[in-house]
């Protein structure tokens, strides 16, 4: 019976054809929307990831205390010792050291007279450690407008908006001038390695990026850092992992009252990002809980047009003694079938679609340009596992309660009154 | 003694219309013994079609006793009602109400699957029911391909590859020509004398009682007259 079912599916395209469009259509717009929705969203964690927060962040607890200040007084002490404790117990992770850092840009123009000044928000990463994986984390060599990455202590990238505004260019100098971890006054002379986009539009304003140990140097923070962010060496995010590792890691040092103590925060813990990632979990789930119900009321209806298309073959099925029960089960037969079918296109399709906007993604920087905000500037789509089902099922069951609701109206007429209707 | 397949003691059939009720079938008693080639003939409006559809199980009378084949119809459950139909009652319509989806091979074959017949059982029952009706030939073809006789006589097929007791025909001939009524008629017949199969038609058409063996002249619900005639022979 089941190849009698499909036989009709496969040669009355009325039968097939509207409803597989629908639940492809459905299935389609659920996937590449939640895709877009993960990427767009999870673009704005990622990129907090990479240049604020880390998975995972170490600091000291005063630190962690007074962390809007960025306060790199209160910074960790003794690195290398616990960048060794870290990479044996928690190997899973790349850890690199940051520095934050705030201060003054001059840069001299002729007969000592200032070309352009600003404040400046700084950021040491370890350009020059190979093993660090920053260069390419932050995307910095095709984020690169002009000029360089740093290859020698002294050199400086700067957000491509700021050096507009400073009116520097690739080689000119400029002037550091900020406080050390001691409170004294920092001073240093940079050269311009290159400009670059770092995707961020706050950060493209007032941002410089400088080696590690050139500010180690310069803010006398020797053995010392401000921050040590781990990554997931594959780079993804994992909450509940990271939350366990945080836990082990604090339990170490739960008793100690040194406040320069070092403590452990994940990517949730910080920034309000907890409630973003929940927010993330919870448009999705809403995404697919409108989308049955509208898709239910939508295969419903298509279902009901369907059925009463088919009247006529009802009655012929019954006068040929087939039990009313039995065309039901076929009905809910053919609507798995179909609802299969347009969930594989749907899927397939919304899945091309994800992966293209994963890789191309949409510009948005031309809409940013006064924005102080940090959002991406190309909005991208994420494609992940979940993306193979989270389409799939609904697409299905709402063939199948669509089906069904339609179905209840036929067999619950008598069969005599149906068989009017028939006309047969 | 001839066997009774049908029997109807004080049939009546009811239908609610706004506050009172409308009388359909008042009082049928009949008998129908098996092998007969017998008509209920009379106007439309006249019950023909309601009398068919309780004898073939689709409806159940308001008031009284209709027994097909032993099973009383009153008593049966929807799924006993489509048994009955599935392995002992054939239909043929006005329409030949063929399932366009399918072939001719398959629509006759579609009887045979309600049954679970294996495969090659249902091929040769199939393709003999076709020879039957001279389609023999067009087992392949969609019924959009057929003209409106060869359609009717997938419909006998149809109807006769169970090899049912009993077949109701309603005005079966009404959208056939002449001749093609007439062919209808005489492999119906034919297929009455060879099966001793029950034919029992709703119809006004005076070419079908010219086949039929016995009249029943319904008017108002109510038998008029019931006659037995000389039929035509094939």
């Amino acid at each position: 019976m089941i190849k009698f079912i499909f036989k009709a599916i496969l040669r009355d395209k009325n039968r097939s054809l509207l409803p597989v469009i629908v639940v492809a259509i459905g299935v389609f717009l659920t996937i590449a929307l939640s895709g877009y929705i993960s990427g767009m969203l999870g673009d704005i964690v990622e990129q907090t990831a990479r240049f604020q927060t880390g998975h995972v962040k170490v600091i000291s607890k005063a630190y962690a205390e007074n962390i809007d200040q960025l306060p790199n007084d209160l910074a960790l002490l003794g690195i290398a010792k616990l960048h060794e404790e870290l990479n044996a117990d928690y190997p899973d992770y790349t850890w690199v050291n940051r520095i934050k850092f705030g201060g003054i840009i001059d840069v001299p123009g002729e007969n000592d007279v200032s070309k352009g000044q600003g404040p400046a928000m700084g950021i040491a990463i370890e350009i020059f450690s190979k093993n660090s994986g920053e260069v390419k984390r932050l995307n910095l060599v095709n984020s690169l407008l002009s000029g360089k990455i740093p290859v020698k202590s002294g050199e400086v990238l700067l957000g491509y908006e700021f050096a507009d505004k400073l009116h520097v260019k690739v080689g000119d100098e400029l002037t550091f001038m900020g406080n050390t971890m001691n409170g004294s006054i920092a001073f240093a002379v940079f050269t311009v390695s290159g400009t670059i986009r770092f995707g961020n539009t706050a950060m493209d304003k007032g941002t410089i990026l400088i080696d590690f140990t050139d500010a180690q140097q310069i803010l006398d923070m020797e053995d010392g850092t401000g921050e040590i962010l781990g990554f997931y060496k594959d780079e993804i995010f994992l909450q509940d992992h990271a939350l366990k590792t945080a836990k082990s890691f604090n339990a170490k040092y739960a008793n100690t009252t040194d406040e320069f103590a070092p403590i452990m925060k994940t990517l949730g813990e910080q920034n309000s990002m907890g409630r973003y990632l929940n927010i993330i979990d919870s448009i999705t789930n809403m995404f697919v809980f409108i989308f049955i119900i509208i898709m239910s009321i939508v295969l419903w209806n298509t279902g009901l047009i369907g059925g009463l298309r088919r009247y006529q073959e009802f009655g012929i099925r019954l006068a040929l003694g087939e039990e009313k029960g039995h065309i039901y089960k076929t009905m809910i037969y053919e609507a798995v079938l179909i609802g299969v079918i347009g969930s594989v296109i749907g899927t397939i399709l919304g899945i091309i679609v994800t992966i293209l906007m994963q890789t191309y993604g949409i510009n948005i920087s031309g809409m940013l340009k006064n924005a102080t905000m940090m959002v991406p500037t190309v909005l991208k789509s994420k494609f992940t596992p979940q993306l193979l089902y989270i389409g799939f099922i609904p697409g299905v069951a709402a063939m199948v309660i669509g089906n069904m609701l339609a179905g209840i109206g036929i067999y619950k007429r008598e069969t005599a009154t149906l068989f009017k209707e028939l006309e047969v | 003694m001839s066997e009774k397949i049908i029997t109807t003691e004080k049939l009546f059939k009811r239908y609610p219309v706004g506050d009172g009720e409308f009388t359909a079938l008042n009082d049928i008693n009949l008998t129908f013994d098996k092998g007969e080639f017998s008509g209920i003939i009379g106007p439309s409006g006249s019950g023909k079609t309601t009398l068919l559809n309780i004898l073939g199980s689709l409806d159940s009378p308001t008031e009284g006793r209709a027994t097909v084949l032993g099973h009383p119809i009153s008593s049966l459950s929807h799924k006993e009602a489509a048994q009955l139909r599935n392995k002992h009652i054939g239909f043929i319509f006005q329409v030949y109400n063929l399932l366009p989806v399918y072939t001719v091979f398959e629509n006759v074959e579609f009887a045979l699957l309600l049954q679970n017949r294996s495969a090659s059982e249902r091929k040769k029952e199939v393709m003999q029911a076709l020879e039957w009706v001279g389609l023999e030939n067009m087992a392949n073809k969609k019924p959009s391909k057929l003209s409106g006789g060869e359609g009717q006589r997938v419909a006998i097929a149809r109807a006769m590859v169970k090899r049912p007791d009993l077949v109701l025909a309603d005005e079966p001939t009404a959208n056939l020509d002449a001749k093609n009524a007439h062919a209808i008629l005489q492999t119906m017949k034919k297929l009455n004398e060879e099966l001793n199969t029950t034919f029992i038609f709703a119809t006004h058409d005076e070419k079908v009682m010219g086949y039929l063996n016995r009249l029943i002249h319904l008017e108002d619900g109510k038998v008029a007259k019931d006659e037995i005639v000389t039929a035509k022979t094939v």
